[in-house]
């Protein structure tokens, strides 16, 4: 019987009777251990000998892998702790419906001193809107997808010397923290390396600089500016060189520009000066303006009209001119001090104010940026929306449904012809402006004016009321 | 609520009666509303292995229900509705389920539950007449004897044919051999689809379904792996209709090749094995298959100490009714009785009551088996034509060749086996500590793992 036989033998005679069969012979002969089994008929030894044949490559024959595998480093533990296991059903279901609304969770999360669960949600290699804290996975989605078996070096502090054992990611966030703590050294480290990325890199870690900006950078941004074989890079580094006041010079286009703009003054006694846009009389006209503001930086503006940047944005006349004043703050924000944009994002009023603070929100603080959330929640009646886009990730309201926003959502959400999925927006937007106390009240306001607990559309303020705020407070 | 909006909500006079024998405790589980009362839910065990998810919307009537019914509302709905208009059970407060959620999250509009009255004034709707028990009919003693001899001409008739069916199978496989391999591989979709519909014809229902994806499993393994893995399908089918041979009659044997028992008559068996445990939903599977049915798998892991480690409860359903919603979570855990089919090595089985769904912490994953090559094969001794085994896998890692495969690896490097697809993000960026998994036609299908990230799903 077949306990006699050896495995072996069995496996050696299986080629042949692979062989056989795949070709359309027949093969009984090629397995004379089995011969009794097979018996006589010659049909019914094929279909015998299929059967036992089957089995035994079904289970003794197993595929092997090619002689190296290779396994990917572990995904590595964020500095910040992963959301309580009883919450990340819900941020699975805000993480679900697309991108847009995965950056903001993240954000808001990061902001409350939390990180997703790597299984619900992880950055690829190439995401660049993520918060810095998810750096260690940034990278390794990258060596995920490049075949490379690197090891990260995550404690390795970053230096001229160390930076190719950085992923990218990494090194970028490491440059950022090395900015923050020691200026001088981020500075040395980027004129030793800066120049071995290609210009999309060169243009990331060049504007790291932003931060903690200041006279030493000059010679090294001068370097840039002149030198760079890119130029967008160039103009990042004259858009830096100009926030420190070192612009180019006066030349014929600022002067140009400055015709836009007469100087003149006004009162009697104290007479003061108002810079009030040319009416425009063309399209040409309209149409050269525009380009040479695209051009220009804030001090050669200034200085063609003889006056210093401060004093410019002083005697401005806001309103007057809406197109005039979006580039004015445009120009601003490319080109002006810190203290400058502060300036102007006090300044600013009126019909346009939302949308001249949103071109301002890159460069405000969190706190800032909350205030004039805020503000324009209040004063302008802005929805939700638009107020998140503003206040950013880390903006903490304790009563925003008291705004005018929210007394029009819950009239809307009131009304006999309301739809189920109506105004899901407005209320994902209120769940990441509010703080985690004005996330619990608004969610009784709307569940008093009829929502079910239940309503996906309150998932993100219910996020918010559940989840421990951890983070710092702008 | 009232019975009267129940009354109008249903499209005739069936539903009503349907919902009425349907408007009792023992057919509900997870029976619960929303704190502020406005929505109500509930699983009902339908003629599945898998219960129904129905839910309603008070404010407006509006609701939703897992099965494939075409009326709108279903029986179940109407059930529930019931149940919660007379308080027969209690709508125990509670949050919330995702399930729910979703439905509500999809809803467009408040019309959707309006009464369907206005549609069909002429319908006359009577809710005693629902509720009145029809009188047994008393049979006559000839009657019975005749209905049951003409069961076993039917039951008789249906073996022949069964077995006729088999010869020519016996023919195609031998057929296939002399004919090549090779030639077989290359065309195994047009030949299986043949022989198909001639076990179709010969009442080996499920025997056909079975060879209607043969294809599909052969086409998923590397080129190279094709002959061997045609040899042992077919070898399979040769054993199969060889058991079938030597008991007919057996109940596992009529399942495999024809159809399967009902749900009443797995219920009714006294013989059945019925465990009532703690289960963890391991995963669920939703496959079309060519036959045009959807099969809806749900793998289940007993983390109790007694019964079968695995259970898998299977339902199919035409594909025309649309898409399914699932019936159960992964990574859900509940306290619940499951009834098994008769078999040598039981698995398939039915939900015959559960509690509600409860915290998934706690309980431990039992112990995975000693030795992998004997959990890949034991199965297979008792029946060797099965495709589909579940394993409970050592620690181990997922690693790739350098033709981008993936491969599971235990961790002391002594076994590997390839994975059907390619695993990304945390499962191949971590230890699996225990990993649970389908182990079919030299594939491996991962359906969730315990990691140092706690419990993972295979597409998390």
């Amino acid at each position: 019987m077949t306990d006699a036989i050896r495995p072996e033998a069995i496996y050696d005679a299986m080629g042949a009777v692979l062989t056989r069969w795949t070709m359309g012979s027949a093969a009984a002969q090629a397995a004379p251990f089995w011969r009794a089994e097979l018996g006589e008929d010659p049909a019914e030894a094929e279909l015998r000998l299929l059967a036992l044949s089957g089995q035994f490559l079904g289970i003794a024959v197993t595929a092997e892998p090619a002689m190296s595998l290779r396994v990917l480093p572990d995904i590595p533990r964020l500095a910040l702790p992963t959301l309580p296991e009883a919450l990340r059903p819900l941020a699975r279901r805000i993480l679900a419906p697309k991108k847009m609304a995965q950056a903001e969770l993240v954000h808001f999360l990061a902001a409350r001193g939390w990180t997703t669960h790597p299984a619900d949600w992880m950055p690829s290699g190439g995401d660049d809107d993520v918060p810095e804290v998810y750096a260690p996975w940034c990278d390794w989605a990258e060596i995920a997808a490049s075949g490379s078996a690197a090891r990260q070096r995550p404690n390795e502090v970053l230096t001229a010397d160390t930076w190719d054992d950085f992923w990218p990611t990494m090194r970028k966030a490491a440059l950022a923290s090395l900015r923050r703590r020691d200026p001088a050294a981020a500075r040395a480290v980027l004129e030793a390396k800066l120049g071995n990325e290609n210009a999309e890199t060169r243009l990331r870690l060049l504007a790291l600089l932003a931060e903690r900006l200041s006279e030493d950078d000059i010679a090294f941004l001068e370097g840039i500016a002149a030198n760079d074989r890119a130029p967008k890079v160039k103009t990042l580094a004259s858009s830096l060189l100009a926030r420190l006041g070192h612009g180019s010079a006066i030349d014929a286009e600022a002067a140009e520009l400055a015709g836009f703009f007469p100087v003149k003054t006004k009162g009697i006694f104290r007479r003061t000066q108002m810079i009030e846009a040319e009416r425009l009389k063309t399209p040409a006209q309209w149409q050269r303006r525009r380009a040479l503001f695209a051009r220009a930086d804030l001090a050669s503006f200034s200085g063609s009209l003889g006056m210093t940047p401060d004093a410019l944005i002083g005697c401005w006349s806001w309103n007057a001119d809406p197109e005039a004043d979006t580039a004015l703050v445009g120009l601003i924000v490319a080109s002006g001090s810190d203290s400058e944009v502060a300036q102007v994002a006090d300044l600013v009023d009126g019909p346009n104010a939302t949308g001249l603070l949103m071109v301002l929100a890159p460069r405000l603080g969190p706190a800032a940026r909350a205030k004039f959330a805020v503000t324009a929640l209040n004063a302008q009646g802005i929805r939700f929306e638009l107020a998140q886009a503003m206040a950013g990730p880390a903006a903490r309201l304790d009563d925003p449904l008291s705004a005018p926003a929210g007394k029009t959502l819950l009239a809307a959400l009131r009304r006999d012809d309301a739809k189920p999925a109506d105004f899901g927006g407005e209320l994902h937007a209120l769940g990441l402006i509010a703080s985690r106390e004005g996330a619990r009240r608004s969610l009784e306001r709307l569940t008093a004016a009829g929502l079910v607990q239940g309503d996906p559309r309150l998932d993100m303020l219910r996020l918010n009321a559940a989840l421990d705020d951890r983070g710092e407070k702008p | 609520m009232d019975l009267k909006a129940v009354e109008q909500l249903a499209t005739d006079q069936s539903s009503l009666k349907a919902a009425a024998g349907l408007a009792k405790p023992g057919k509900w589980s997870g029976v619960g509303g929303s704190h502020d009362g406005a929505l109500i839910w509930g699983e009902c065990a339908g003629s599945g292995a898998n219960p129904y998810r129905v839910m309603a919307d008070l404010r407006d009537l509006g609701n939703k229900c897992t099965c494939p019914s075409r009326k709108f509302p279903c029986k179940h709905v109407l059930g529930l509705l019931w149940l919660n208009a007379e308080a027969i059970v209690p709508f125990k407060p509670s949050d919330t389920p995702d399930w729910v959620s979703d439905w509500l999250g999809r809803r467009r509009g408040t019309s959707a539950g309006r009464p369907a009255a206005s549609a069909t004034p002429g319908a006359e709707k009577d809710l005693r007449a629902a509720r009145a028990v029809d009188a047994e009919i008393v049979e006559d003693p000839k009657d019975v004897a005749r209905r049951e001899a003409q069961a076993a001409r039917r039951s008789e008739e249906t073996e022949r044919a069964i077995l006729d069916a088999l010869d020519a199978l016996g023919q195609w496989i031998g057929d296939q051999l002399r004919l090549g391999l090779s030639g077989f591989i290359d065309d195994a979709t047009a030949r299986c689809r043949r022989i198909a519909a001639r076990l179709v014809d010969g009442k080996a229902a499920a025997l056909a379904g079975r060879i209607d994806e043969l294809p599909g499993r052969l086409l998923a393994l590397p080129p190279g792996d094709r002959p061997r893995g045609a040899v042992v399908e077919l070898g399979k089918l040769v054993l199969l209709s060889r058991a079938f041979r030597a008991a007919p009659r057996d109940a596992e044997m009529r399942r495999a090749v024809a159809t399967s028992e009902t749900r009443e008559t797995v219920l009714a068996d006294p013989g059945a094995l019925r465990i009532e445990a703690r289960w963890e939903v391991l995963a669920e599977q939703v496959q079309t298959r060519r036959d045009g049915l959807v099969s809806q798998t749900t793998w289940l892991l007993n983390l109790g100490a007694t019964g079968p480690r695995f259970a898998m409860l299977l339902d199919f359903f035409p594909a025309s009714a649309g898409k399914r919603g699932s019936v159960f979570t992964p990574g859900e855990r509940f306290h619940g009785e499951l009834v098994f089919y008769s078999s040598a090595q039981p698995l398939r089985a039915l939900l015959v009551q559960r509690a509600a769904a409860e915290e998934a912490q706690g309980v431990e994953w039992p112990a995975p088996d000693a030795t992998l090559s004997d959990a890949m094969s034991l199965l297979l001794l008792a029946e060797p034509w099965t495709i589909d085994i579940p394993l409970l896998l050592p620690q181990g890692r997922i690693a790739r060749d350098e033709a981008g495969g993936s491969w599971w690896r235990s961790l002391d490097g002594t076994s590997a086996l390839p994975v059907a697809d390619t695993p990304e993000g945390l499962l191949c960026g971590t230890d699996l500590s225990i990993t649970a998994a389908i182990w079919s036609g030299n594939r491996l299908t991962i359906l969730a793992a315990q990691t140092p990230w706690g419990r993972i799903g295979s597409h998390d």
